[in-house]
């Protein structure tokens, strides 16, 4: 075997085993740097081996063992971990072990069934007792083996403070006794919802990363879908987890299309949907179609029904805004927060009746939580030059400008500005894209 | 694990609120130690009846009231011996001060062992004498490590001494505040942050009860503890029952 495609061989298993691997070395010794380390060290020594030695058939078994193995030596020369080692022994065998280093227990091998532990990894990163930031930082680090640079890097931070980050969150699941497991049938659905929230967020952090300078975060995108598409595979009869699944994937299916010449925002009426990702929206609308079925509907699934709405409408007019509207009626109801409610005001002006439309985000005008939000003003403006009210609707663009929270959007509310008050007001664009 | 519980208060509940309180908070401690989960717990005295303690160039400097002055304020802790954490934060949540205001969730330092003198202060016998709650302070900055050793090393030889004068009832140091989780319950469903109730430069890194002749006495021990000559301790009785 060629030394490259023993690498490529590496690679790929980097990105399909780092997880499972990192997850059972936690599991059977308890300790989180040591699997890390531990995981880091199998892969290269894969490197150094399955060149010669070729790919193991389960390069998965493989790198697990390697990983107890290096963890099993380590933990020999500490006394907790002789200790630890001495338990695991009890618990295995019928006889104690004895002080032969040959007759130590062996806590991995190869032969074993490797049981898949990514799951009890994901729910403990993402127990809810841990901040949000470690939350985040940590199902990254360890599910997809993205280092503490990459992953400082793709939150902006120095390395230093992600690594604080990281280690203070490790800490708080040792110390405080967050338990390493898949949560018991009466947590399972909460802390799943928790789970979801925590993909979603990591998506929408790459998702809002448009500019050039910003392409490293754009990449946190397709870690999420990663983690989405393996958490899938493992709850299969969750009807939320296809859902969020689903609603990344119909998002990054207009990734392309989602910033113009420049950097200029390009609203979904404006996208050019033959560049939309084809095979990732056909995988999204089997999925959603699946979870649907179940009958058992989240704010995941609807909000996963509404884009494939989108996905689905051959051109920006043909449109089902009727139905869009009934679903955001639907997600309110599981969801109450303005933010859906403005959605809402949308699709019933898009449906046809903009006097509707408006009369809701008027009420919403008054709504203190939404009072920096530049979207309220900015969906107003769109609505009233819709209706060809243009002075109006120039005034509520120049509210919504200073609130506007990035250059993007502020050049997109600009030039709408400049379109009614030169008086060419053409018919295009809803202000979120 | 062993796990405390502060029990937060403040403010005046509304009468009805109350009744649910006591009547609640005596369901509580029924089922939590008919499952074994709860090793004993006290209320305290408002914050106001409170001494913060702390010794500067061998000069003893007392002043009335807590450590800090804050709305939300401790008015009471349980020891928990739970599976994890998961199990912690189901006992708290089925506490009604969570229900109307928040618990924080401690872990305890490894080693907390509790003898005869804690059994008798669980099951309200105070009849060795009346019982104080020493909260030790810091503010979080991390002195010399010769310091913070020695402040190690002389707490040891304190509670050994107490133990001796038979004035000891339990005390042992908390995980660091960054390992607090507060569970609060609105609408039925509870809610999780990471972090003590209230997030001051200070907070409370170990607990001891003390049994003793009254608030001087009180007041004596926690300033010959090592720990008030760097940081402060706050002095506290409990309610009587």
């Amino acid at each position: 075997m060629t030394t490259s495609a023993a690498a490529g061989a590496v690679d790929a298993a980097f990105r399909e085993e780092w997880g499972r691997v990192v997850a059972t070395v936690i599991r059977r010794t308890g300790d989180w740097d040591l699997a890390e380390e531990c995981a880091q060290e199998a892969f290269a020594e894969a490197l150094r081996r399955w060149p010669t030695d070729g790919v193991p058939e389960r390069p998965g078994a493989w790198l697990t063992t390697v990983a107890g193995n290096r963890a099993i030596d380590r933990l020999r020369r500490g006394a907790r971990g002789a200790a630890l080692l001495e338990q695991a022994g009890r618990e295995a065998t019928p006889t104690p072990p004895g002080t032969d280093e040959e007759a130590m227990p062996a806590l991995f091998h190869e032969t074993d069934e490797i049981e898949d532990d990514r799951l009890r990894l994901i729910f403990t990163c993402c127990h809810p007792a841990l901040p949000l930031e470690g939350r985040v930082a940590l199902t990254l680090r360890s599910l997809t083996g993205l280092t503490t640079a990459e992953v400082a890097r793709a939150f902006l931070v120095p390395e230093a403070t992600m690594a604080k980050r990281l280690t203070r969150t490790k800490a708080k699941i040792v110390a405080a006794g967050i338990p390493y497991r898949v949560p018991p049938a009466h947590l399972l659905s909460e802390r799943t919802a928790g789970v979801l929230a925590v993909l979603y967020l990591l998506f929408n952090e790459g998702y809002s990363a448009s500019s050039g300078a910003e392409l490293i975060r754009s990449g946190l995108c397709e870690e999420a879908i990663r983690l989405g598409r393996a958490l899938q595979q493992l709850m299969p009869d969750e009807p939320e987890v296809a859902g969020t699944l689903a609603l990344m994937l119909l998002h990054h299916s207009r990734r392309e299309t989602r910033v113009g010449e420049g950097g200029a925002l390009v609203t979904l009426e404006e996208q050019d949907r033959g560049r939309w990702d084809g095979a990732e929206i056909a995988e999204a609308l089997a999925l959603l179609e699946a979870a649907l079925r179940r009958r058992r509907v989240g704010p995941y699934q609807l909000q996963a029904a509404i884009a494939a709405c989108h996905a689905g409408a051959p051109s920006a007019a043909d449109t089902d805004w009727g139905e869009i509207a009934g679903l955001y009626a639907l997600l309110e109801e599981q969801m109450p927060s303005p933010v859906v409610r403005l959605n809402r005001a949308v699709a019933v002006a898009m449906a046809g009746d903009l006097g509707a439309g408006l009369a809701i985000v008027d009420e919403l005008r008054g709504d203190v939580r939404l009072e920096r939000y530049y979207l309220v003003e900015a969906t107003r403006a769109d609505l009233l030059r819709r209706r060809g009210d243009r002075a109006a609707a120039a005034a509520a663009y120049e509210c919504a400008l200073p609130l506007a929270p990035s250059e993007v959007e502020r050049r997109y509310l600009s030039g709408r500005l400049r379109e009614v008050t030169a008086g060419d007001g053409g018919e295009a664009g809803e202000a979120a894209g | 694990m062993k796990y405390l519980l502060f029990i937060c208060g403040g403010g005046v509940p509304a009468p009805e609120d109350v009744v649910v309180l006591q009547r609640e908070c005596s369901r509580w401690v029924e089922e939590m130690e008919g499952r074994g989960v709860r090793l004993l717990g006290r209320e305290l005295d408002l914050p106001a009846t409170a001494a913060t303690v702390r010794v500067r160039d061998g000069e003893r400097l007392v002043a009335d009231g807590p450590f800090v002055e804050t709305k939300e304020f401790i008015a009471g802790f349980d020891v928990l011996e739970c599976a994890d954490l998961d199990e912690a934060i189901e006992v708290a949540a089925k506490h009604p001060s969570s229900w109307f205001r928040s618990i924080e969730i401690r872990p305890f330092a490894d080693g907390l062992e509790l003898g005869e003198a804690a059994a008798r202060f669980a099951t309200g016998d105070d009849s060795g004498g009346t019982p104080y709650c020493l909260m030790m302070c810091l503010d979080g900055i991390a002195a010399e490590p010769e310091v913070e050793e020695a402040v190690v090393r002389d707490g040891i030889a304190w509670g050994e001494d107490l133990q001796q004068r038979g004035r000891k009832v339990l005390g042992h140091p908390l995980q660091h505040k960054d390992m607090a989780t507060t569970v609060r319950v609105r609408d039925g469903e509870t809610l999780l942050s990471d972090g003590p109730f209230v997030e001051t430069k200070e907070f409370i890194g170990g607990i001891s009860v003390i049994s003793c002749a009254g608030r001087e006495e009180a007041i004596e021990i926690a300033a010959a503890h090592p720990l008030a000559r760097h940081h402060m301790i706050e002095v506290r009785p409990f309610v009587s029952e």
